[in-house]
């Protein structure tokens, strides 16, 4: 423990009263809009475009654009605080939710002053959504592998190609894409551009079926010769890859918010059931076993949160915070799996019904532990960066 | 506290209401039958005056302006505290219906006391008394000191006993309306459209439920319960067990996949006490079950049991209800 | 219109319930305080009529310690209040609602106001006497348990519903008067983001409370949560008239849940 002169300097983990606004704001949405429709949702796989446009009217969306161009400018803590929340609420709107986050932030890092007034603010002034599109068929983890090609013509490009597992693709109006102007200098090749859907050229494709995060719409969007001008190119050409691994620096955290809001939902499940079951005579809580289960939940949600609480502060107060967001994303991640699993496993046979709840947070769980960075990837980021320390 | 007490009644179709029948019974044991002043107030009070004569109370104070014959309680308030002042009361007790708190609200000023509403409990000690009463939704029991000589009470229905019958003369004298505050000159009731009978409470704001589980066996006998629950005024609920087979709707449905209900009272008949029956009326003050098995799960949770069969044990508790209630 | 709303801040819904350690109140150690549910709707109520009224405003007022009050006032600033009073009671709280109702009626008296709205009961102690005696106290008319309230601006009069027992009334009533309110005309709405950020930063006024001094007279003494179940008495009986006479005797006698 650092010392100062004579005194300890200790981290106040406390929440100020605008902290707390916030979080309780975004608490009572979730319980309140997102909730009592997660069930329906997942079941039918139905879009809740009225919840949706709900979060946009109460400043829920684009929480990381700045008040001067239209969103609700948050550092990482606050938006960590509410996206936790929200996940409480379900895991897949959170995902759609936030998606905008995402694909906006590569402007927020590179675009000029021009391009975020002429582009951000008016996305912003009404419900809408955005993609952040970088996946491919052929390569998610292998960013610098990038395919879809960007060919050159005087002042703007021509884009070709595929992208798939894009959250939103299906219903947004502008996609960030990635794209390489050398397919043969791999990621230095790689270029952003703002699309917008109504470009010619956009086709979106349809909602895939997935295993969880169903409230969430997720597709592929092909772009067929599509103009862009190179006033919508972010950065400059082979700026992209770089741009990617920056942009995924500012998410990696809130997606530990994410996982632990789903974590935390499954503990609570247990633990109320635990304590009213009873099996042998007594309450399942006061079996070992299960004591013992959600005593490792407990332990798992409770890390989730502070190591996702630390990147967020070290990201706010300066630091790069590859290595914390990193672990965060990947704990949190792997502890809203465990957890979701344990959880249905302290409901036994109940568990495993669709009408109990606790089913879906594991398969919502799951998607943590593969979008916006695999964690076989983070594990490989961590290592680096844990390396370099040694170096 | 040896001085007079008040009783307001509260007029419904022409007769008192049964919580002011509490609130006649509850006076009469704190200040006997002659330490009871009853009072009602509007032009057609007459009928409703000479109630109290049914119960006890002989004396009894109408004030029968037509400007008291809507429930506002405001308009009642500077009468009231005129009346208990002549008569030298030191305690006014209505019935604690919506009327009843607000005139208690008015009392408290204007008569300037000590005023507590939906009071479950009365005691007096000399100088002093103390009321409790439910709080947070039912789910804790504050007990409360009213100071001073004067104290205004808005009872709890269904807290007390209605006043046993004991018919008296009865002497019913009119006084005077005191002057409405000039405020009130514009209010108007433009009219009432009374509640239909025979629709209960719902089922998430009443003070007695009676659900109705597997142990009905079939559909057609399910009228025991719902007959039970007319007896009482409660509305009616289901376990998951009857709602899934069809017998009611999914909106009475008690449990964790339907709704939590915390009453007064819940009376489980047939109802095994499976946990996800449980955990949606747990948190009810009083816990009766009727099952015919002792083992059932729910007489764990239950205040009382009785353990027996259901098709006798419920219509007898019916009857035995309508008969205490002269229904 | 000059429309103020009386605001409460009380445990919320879900609290634990702990008692003090002197026994006569509601421990409040970790308890998360909130704005009470039915002032929700009266706030909500009387920003409905701000935005059908042109050139009204709504002012939220509250009785009660710091910091509780002070939050549920700007929460009330956050879902578009244009200003908050708060007067400020000292620990131990006075619990007594006539008290807190002399204190609001003094802070209004020297305000603007044509609409005195306050919620139903809270959902703490669940009094439902403020409303009224702040309307004696106040020298206006008062009327609680309203729903659907609207303004006729022709005849100025308000117009409203009264949920009684013994039926749904329906009211007219000049300005300026106090209504208790039983329920939004819609759900209440959430402060939005943007409004959250804002309220943190708006003034509120303080204002000093009566002096308490011999105007109390109602005194909590004890606060008791219920004893935990330990299992059924099982009645026993020789007939079923027999079972059911002695549990209507039980109901009404020992458990008090009269029928």
């Amino acid at each position: 423990m650092p010392v100062v002169g004579s005194r300890r300097a200790m981290p106040d983990f406390s929440l100020t009263p605008e902290q707390e606004s916030l979080r309780d704001m975004a608490r009572k949405f979730a319980r309140t809009e997102m909730a009592p429709h997660a069930a329906e949702c997942d079941r039918t796989a139905r879009f809740p475009e009225e919840i949706y446009r709900k979060a946009f009217d109460l400043g829920l969306m684009n929480l990381n654009v700045p008040a001067d161009y239209g969103g609700s400018g948050l550092a990482s803590l606050e938006q960590c605080l509410i996206v936790e929340e929200l996940a409480y609420g379900c895991g897949g709107m959170t995902t759609s939710i936030i998606a905008n986050c995402l694909a906006l932030e590569p402007i927020l890092l590179l675009g000029t002053p021009e391009q975020k007034s002429r582009v951000l603010t008016p996305f912003c002034s009404k419900y809408q959504l955005a993609s952040f599109a970088l996946t491919e068929p052929s390569g998610g983890s292998d960013a610098g592998a990038v395919r879809t090609r960007a060919r050159r013509q005087g002042d703007h490009y021509f884009l070709d190609g595929e992208k798939c597992f894009i959250t939103n693709a299906p219903h947004a109006t502008l996609y960030t894409v990635f794209a390489t102007v050398d397919p043969d200098k791999r990621h230095r090749g790689v270029t952003a551009f703002m699309v917008p859907r109504s470009a010619e050229g956009v086709l979106p494709g349809k909602d895939e079926e997935k295993m969880g995060h169903r409230a969430s719409s997720t597709g592929t969007v092909r772009f067929e010769n599509v103009r862009v001008p190179e006033s919508d190119r972010l950065g400059g050409e082979g700026e992209g890859f770089a741009l990617a691994m920056r942009t995924l620096d500012q998410t990696r955290t809130p997606i530990g918010a994410l996982a632990t809001g789903i974590a935390q939902a499954a503990l609570d499940h247990a633990a109320k059931y635990a304590l009213k079951r009873e099996t042998f005579g007594r309450p399942i809580a006061e079996h070992q076993a299960i004591q013992i289960k959600l005593a490792n939940m407990a332990q798992a949600v409770h890390a989730a949160r502070l190591l996702t609480w630390h990147a967020a502060w070290t990201i706010d107060h300066g630091g790069k915070g590859t290595l914390e967001s990193s672990i965060a994303k990947c704990f949190a991640s792997d502890a809203a799996l465990h957890v979701a699993d344990e959880a249905i496993q302290t409901f036994g046979g109940y568990g495993y019904m669709k009408e109990y709840p606790v089913e879906k947070l594991l398969r919502d769980a799951k998607l943590t532990q593969i979008y916006e960075g695999a964690n076989e990837i983070q594990r490989t980021v961590i290592a680096r960066e844990l390396l370099r320390e040694y170096q | 506290m040896t001085s007079r007490i008040v009783v307001v009644g509260e007029v419904h179709h022409d007769h008192l209401i049964e919580a002011t029948l509490e609130a006649i019974g509850k006076g009469r044991e704190l200040a006997g039958s002659e330490g009871v002043v009853g009072f009602v107030g509007g032009s057609h009070a007459e009928t409703a005056a000479s109630e109290f004569a049914r119960f006890g109370i002989g004396e009894v104070r109408w004030a029968r302006d037509g400007v008291l014959d809507d429930r506002a309680a405001g308009r009642f308030a500077p009468t009231i505290a005129t009346v208990a002042d002549l008569e030298k009361a030191s305690l006014i007790l209505v019935g604690g219906t919506n009327f009843g708190r607000d005139l208690a609200g008015h009392l408290a000023i204007r008569w300037n006391a000590g005023t507590a509403t939906g009071v479950t409990d009365v005691r007096t000690d000399g100088e002093s008394l103390t009321v409790r009463r439910p709080v947070f939704g039912g789910r804790a029991t504050e007990t409360r000191r009213l100071e001073g000589p004067r104290a205004v009470l808005a009872l709890r229905p269904h807290a007390f006993a209605v006043a046993p019958e004991s018919v008296v003369p009865p002497h019913i004298l009119p006084v005077p309306t005191a002057e409405v505050p000039s405020a009130w000159g514009g209010t108007k009731c433009l009219g009432t459209e009374v509640v239909p009978a025979g629709s209960g409470p719902a089922l998430t704001d009443a003070a007695i439920v009676v659900s109705g589980g597997r142990g009905v066996r079939a559909p057609e006998n399910f009228h025991l319960v719902e007959e039970l629950a007319a007896s009482l005024g409660a509305a009616v609920g289901a376990s998951r067990a009857v709602t899934d087979a069809g017998w009611r709707p999914a909106t009475f449905q008690v449990g964790q996949t339907g709704k939590s209900v915390s009453p007064q009272l819940y009376i489980a008949v047939g109802i095994s006490g499976a946990i996800q029956h449980i955990v949606g009326m747990v948190s009810s003050r009083v816990i009766v079950a009727i099952n015919s098995d002792p083992t059932a799960p729910i007489f764990k949770v239950a205040d009382y049991g009785i353990v027996g069969d259901l098709f006798q044990i419920t219509p007898a508790l019916t009857s035995e209800i309508r008969k205490v209630r002269g229904l | 219109m000059e429309i103020v709303v009386c605001v409460k801040p009380v445990p919320e819904a879900e609290t634990r319930l702990r008692v003090s350690a002197d026994g006569t109140r509601l421990d409040p150690e970790g308890v998360k305080f909130v704005l009470a549910g039915y002032d929700e709707s009266a706030v909500e109520q009387a920003l409905l009529l701000k935005e059908s009224i042109a050139g009204s405003r709504v002012h939220a007022i509250s009785f009660g310690p710091a910091p509780r009050t002070e939050e549920v006032l700007r929460a009330s600033i956050a879902l578009g209040c244009d200003q908050a009073t708060w007067i400020e009671a000292p620990t131990p709280v006075p619990d007594d609602p006539v008290l807190a109702a002399r204190a609001l009626a003094r802070a209004i008296a020297s305000a603007p106001h044509d609409l005195v709205l306050c919620g139903k009961q809270a959902g703490d102690d669940e009094s439902a006497i403020v409303a009224t005696a702040l309307g004696e106290l106040l020298g206006v008319p008062v009327f609680g348990y309203v729903v659907d309230l609207k303004w006729d601006p022709g005849r100025s009069r308000l117009t409203f519903h009264r949920v009684m027992e013994s039926g749904q009334e329906s009211w007219e009533s000049p300005l300026p008067c106090v209504i208790g309110l039983q329920q939004a005309w819609n759900d209440p709405r959430t402060a939005r983001l943007p409004m959250i950020l804002k309220s943190r930063k708006a003034p509120i006024t303080k204002a000093t409370m009566p002096d308490p001094a011999g105007n109390s007279r109602s005194v909590p003494a004890k606060f008791e949560l219920p004893v935990a179940r330990t299992g059924a008495k099982l009645i026993e009986y020789k007939s079923p008239e027999e079972a059911a006479l002695k549990l209507v005797r039980i109901l009404r006698e020992d458990a008090k849940v009269f029928p």
